[in-house]
């Protein structure tokens, strides 16, 4: 059996003493969409801030396509393949669209985000602007295109649909499922019950640090996010 | 109109070399957050070095780069053995760094002695400018200092590297996750800062006081330009250069030198009391 | 702290010997480096207990200095003269200080490099003047021939005089660290924001620290002045400065006798290597790093596992006093109108306007970045409103300070909870309860009281944990912590809470502990809330009254039902899961 190309292994986390998300287990297989949804505050975002880098483990142990990337930074996780949108601050505010496209590629090539800016033209149109001047939503388009077009194998979108238009979220679904056909593996933090349904292939439900459910997408999937979340 | 004139060179040249002295407390605070306290002690090692040079009979063009280099690698050293433990602790970093000064003075005392040194001007004699007669060195530093200034900002604003230093600056983790080696980046950046002190001071040299306590008075009044202009940016180090040493030189003319450090230090307090950001707030 | 009194009989009963076994020279020595160690105490206040870091202390032992010298010369001998003088040579740089802290930290949270490069400013600038106005000062030369205090010989019996003001600097710190100053002190240092938000003006206790120091440093400077005959610019420069700052670590910035050690130290090892090892200085500023780096507290670090075993833990009991609670006005009455906040080119919030004059609960809703919290900080103060006003009562309150706001009895329970990490259940506990019943008598007897009245008998049986009061904050769970603050935040009995998420983070036993907690103290005491909350559970749970905020404007309001039944509302969280 070839290895899982995330796995997570009974990993523990939090911030300084305090313990955010307990025993976590979950793996993602290339070509796959995996949704974590849960209440605001249950750990999602810290999940993310974990499988990023951005947070250290407490306890557990983490491995992308086998090799354990605990030790590793951030941008040590980015040139393996690791692309990542944060939650909070998906932009470089004060630089501009292009720049914030592009800084991170060595030929500064707007090339790869052709087929994205058909998606989302908003973006193109506004290439010369600031980013601090967009609305939330667009900003977490922008965050999503970067992420999208960046190349690596494992995407991770911490919810990217907050503030985004209907529309938008559709187009947003269907360029993660053609990423996942591609073969790439995909995590998304995400509260948006019709961006779940729409792309994703399995969901998994935290509450209070610890995950409650498991599911795949399915007609029965909705019903059941909701009976978890006790809506 | 030769008065005129000469006061108005001599408020530019106050306004431009305070610029340059506070350059490197700036790119350190600036994009890193450090507020380095040995600033003063290594603009003092710039200017050693222009001494050095010139005492062993060697061109003083050559002490442009020896300074940088000096005063880089002790930045170098310093971020490598002290700083790079601390970004998030600015309060040990304050300690650290003034420790440091400390040390670097002590060093100073050590190497050359307590008695003041002075540089020889490489380019004697005045230009005449508009009737009036005024120093060549300074006017040479003048044009030299806004010329790197405009390089300085057409790199920050337009290189590739500007740009992913701007990034760094603007949301740390984020450029992290995209693949920028924030910390190899915070190094150069320091580095940099450093090696500006050092060559501020080699530029300088001529026509400062040299001596093992010269730095603390660079450290405060570059502390206060950036207090007025706002932290971190090179419009901010223009427009609080402006404001600190206009203010200093009038103040100075009226009061005298007494009365021109009360001025700056008050002006400094009510914009911490009032306007904590600064004129030109980043964030 | 109680470690240091089994120090206290040991080191002045070697200090007491030095005369009889060292002679009249060491003891002179002696004399000048317990004067450091004095302003070294002042500078561990301010550094080791509130965090604010003084870089230019010496101004106001040169200033003490040149105060005290001034009168020695010219009382003549006369105490009558001389006394109050004296008490006006330390009474002048305390207030100096106390007004430059106010200045400086009345805007300023947190206590970064402005406040210490602001202090060695002010000392250089002590320093140039000193230098100039020789008719004063004497200029470069400094004032000379101060007699001594009288009926003293600074080689004989003034020593005395030292080792006693030591001993009442020393006993007067400990005594004023242990009273409810000082916890409050190890609060500033701890969070300031959450006291502020308890009704604390922070600035002012920061104030009030920075101006115990320099009254301390100026003590030391008028003895300093008697001792040595003459007063030198240099006692008010920042080498000086420096010198204090490298004493007050080595020697540990968190024990009151630890500066003195220190500057005993290092000032006898000094006196000895300065002129025989070149590199004595260099290695001091070495050493100096090298504590910053690897032994933060010092010499008095290491010693304090030791002294430990050897003191007894004697905790001194705290009264059980009945207060009663206030008969504040239970009546909320708050409006916004058309508030917007602007952060750089983002609008947080668009003209929000909306009036809560009914007592209850009230919960506000709407997806993330709808400008909920930022509502509550503009309210507390934490956000600059740039258009529109927000009335209390009937009052403009917009743009007060947080802690002048939460004085109106606004309390407010931030979303992370904020604690003081290393203080007790109990010191939180008192420290909510000081907030309005502190008087500067009580504030300053070590022997602490504690309020017993109905909201305490409350607060115990609804949060069972709390009795365990000598548990320190840091080691309480995240529900635990939660629960803490909300006790702090309602325990003065306010008219509205602000509670930010108060359930985030918990478990379902303890968001079920919470709500009922949030009913009670509505049910029994009148405390209305206004809760920022995602989990519907706990919106179905305690709202009398909903508002919906939507991209920083009011969406609608109204019951739950009629929140539920509301198109706007419906087509907002469109596709969410709630």
């Amino acid at each position: 059996m070839s290895e899982p190309l995330l796995k997570l292994d009974r990993i523990s986390t939090g911030y300084g003493d305090l313990t955010v998300l307990r025993d976590i287990f979950l793996t993602v297989a290339a070509g796959e969409v995996l949704c974590i949804t849960g209440r605001n505050g249950v750990g999602k975002t810290t999940l993310m801030r974990l499988i990023s880098g951005v947070l250290p483990p407490q306890s557990g142990s983490i491995a992308m396509n086998g090799q354990d990337i605990a030790p590793l930074e951030p941008h040590a996780r980015q040139h393996i393949g690791l692309s990542y949108a944060p939650q909070d601050s998906v932009t470089f505010a004060p630089l501009t669209l292009r720049e914030n496209l592009t800084l991170h590629h060595k030929d500064h090539s707007l090339d790869r985000y052709q087929g994205l800016f058909r998606r989302f033209p908003r973006i193109e149109e506004r290439l010369g602007q600031v980013a601090g001047t967009l609305s939330g939503g667009e900003r977490k388009i922008l965050a999503f295109c970067r992420v999208m077009a960046e190349g690596g194998s494992l995407l991770c979108l911490d919810e990217p649909t907050e503030g985004v238009q209907p529309e938008n979220i559709s187009h947003m679904a269907e360029e993660i499922r053609a990423a996942a056909e591609a073969g790439r593996g995909i995590v998304v933090v995400e509260q948006n019950l019709s961006l779940i349904e729409q792309a994703a292939d399995r969901v998994i439900v935290i509450d209070h640090g610890e995950i409650v459910h498991q599911t795949r997408n399915g007609p029965d999937m909705r019903a059941e996010i909701l009976e978890k979340l006790k809506v | 109109m030769q008065e005129a004139i000469v006061f108005s060179l001599n408020v530019s040249y106050g306004i431009i070399s305070l610029a340059l002295l506070v350059l490197g407390l700036a790119i350190i605070f600036g994009l890193l957050g450090v507020l380095n306290m040995a600033h003063g002690e290594l603009v003092a090692i710039g200017a050693y070095t222009a001494w050095a040079v010139q005492s062993a009979g060697l061109p003083l063009l050559l002490a442009l780069p020896v300074a940088a280099v000096a005063a880089g690698a002790i930045g170098w050293l310093m971020e490598i053995t002290i700083i790079r433990h601390l970004y998030r602790r600015p309060f040990d970093t304050l300690l650290a760094t003034w420790g440091i000064s400390i040390l670097l003075r002590e060093a100073i005392k050590l190497c050359f002695g307590l008695e003041y040194k002075s540089v020889i001007e490489p380019v004697g004699g005045s230009i005449t400018i508009l009737g009036a007669d005024y120093p060549t060195y300074r006017i040479w530093l003048m044009v030299a200092v806004v010329l790197g200034f405009v390089g300085l900002f057409l790199w920050y604003r337009r290189s590739h590297a500007g740009t992913r230093v701007r990034a760094m600056v603007a949301n740390p983790m984020l450029a992290s996750a995209v693949g920028i080696e924030t910390a190899k980046l915070a190094r150069r950046a320091f580095v940099l800062g450093a090696a500006s002190a050092g060559l501020a001071g080699c530029l300088m040299a001529p026509l400062i006081r040299i001596d093992p306590y010269m730095g603390v008075d660079y450290l405060l009044s570059s502390f206060f330009v950036l207090v007025v202009g706002g932290l971190g940016s090179l419009q901010g180090v223009f427009i609080g250069s402006g404001v600190i040493g206009g203010a200093e030189t009038a103040a100075s003319t009226i009061l005298g030198g007494t009365g021109g450090y009360v001025t700056v230090l008050v002006i400094s307090i009510l914009f911490l009391w009032l306007k904590p950001g600064g004129l030109y707030a980043r964030r | 702290m109680r470690a240091a009194d089994a120090l206290l009989l040991p080191v002045f009963a070697l200090l007491a010997l030095v005369p009889f076994s060292f002679g009249d020279f060491t003891a002179y020595q002696l004399s000048l480096f317990i004067l450091y160690g004095i302003v070294g105490q002042g500078i561990a206040l301010c550094w080791g207990r509130v965090g604010i870091l003084p870089l230019g202390q010496a101004m106001f032992f040169g200033l003490g200095a040149y105060l005290g010298g001034g009168a020695l010369i010219w009382a003549e001998g006369n105490w009558a003269l001389l006394l109050p003088c004296l008490v006006l040579a330390i009474l002048l740089p305390a207030l100096l200080a106390g007004l430059v802290a106010l200045v400086v930290f009345r805007r300023q949270t947190g206590s970064g490099p402005f406040f210490s490069l602001i202090t060695l400013a002010l000392s250089m600038l002590t320093y140039q003047i000193a230098l100039t106005a020789s008719d004063l000062t004497g200029g470069f030369n400094g004032l000379t021939g101060i007699p001594p205090l009288p009926g003293t010989d600074p080689w004989g019996n003034l020593y005395w005089v030292i080792l006693g003001t030591l001993l009442v600097t020393t006993l007067g710190t400990t005594w004023v660290l242990r009273a409810p100053i000082g916890t409050l002190w190890s609060a500033v240092a701890q969070n300031e924001a959450r006291l502020s938000f308890l009704g604390y003006n922070v600035a002012g206790l920061k104030a009030l620290a920075f101006a115990g120091s320099a009254a301390l440093a100026a003590l030391a400077g008028a003895l300093y002045a008697s001792q040595q005959g003459i007063v030198s610019p240099q006692t008010l420069g920042y080498v000086l400065s420096g010198e204090l700052l490298i004493w007050t670590a080595v020697g540990g910035r968190q024990t009151v006798l630890g500066p003195v050690v220190g500057a005993i130290l290092i000032g006898f090892l000094s006196s000895e290597l300065r002129d025989g090892f070149a590199l004595w200085e260099v290695l001091l500023a070495a050493i100096f790093i090298g504590v910053v780096l690897l032994m933060p507290q010092g010499l008095g670090g290491l010693a304090k596992p030791l002294l430990d075993k050897l003191s007894r833990n004697r905790e001194t009991p705290a009264r059980d006093v009945i207060i009663p609670l206030s008969d504040a006005p239970s009546q909320p009455d708050l409006s916004f109108s058309d508030v917007e906040v602007t952060m750089g080119s983002v609008h947080i919030l668009r003209g929000l306007s909306f009036d809560m004059k009914d007592p209850g609960l009230h919960c506000v809703i709407g997806p993330n970045g709808a400008g909920k919290t930022s509502s509550f900080n503009a309210l507390s103060g934490l956000l600059p409103v740039s258009r529109g006003a927000i009335h209390w009562n009937g009052r403009d309150v917009t743009g007060r300070l947080p802690h002048q706001v939460a004085r109106l009895g606004i309390a407010r329970k931030l979303q992370v909870p904020m604690i003081f990490h290393d203080l007790s259940v109990a010191d939180h506990l008192n420290i909510a309860n000081w907030a309005q019943n502190l008087t500067v008598r009580d504030a300053l007897r070590p022997v602490g009281f504690r309020r017993r009245n109905e909201m305490m008998d409350e607060l115990f049986t609804l949060f069972p944990f709390l009795r365990d009061e000598q548990k320190t904050a840091g080691a309480l769970s995240l529900g635990h912590r939660q629960m803490l603050e909300f006790a702090m935040s309602v325990m003065n009995k306010p008219t509205l809470v602000l509670l930010d998420e108060p359930c985030a983070g918990l478990s379902k036993l303890e968001t079920t502990e919470m709500t009922s907690a949030i009913a009670r103290m509505r049910e029994r005491f009148g405390i209305s809330a206004l809760i920022v909350e995602h989990d519907f559970s706990v919106v179905e749970t305690l709202s009398d009254h909903i508002y919906v905020l939507h991209q920083g404007q009011l969406l609608a309001e109204g019951t739950l039902d009629q929140i539920r039944a509301n198109a706007d509302v419906q087509a907002v969280y469109a596709g969410g899961s709630k």
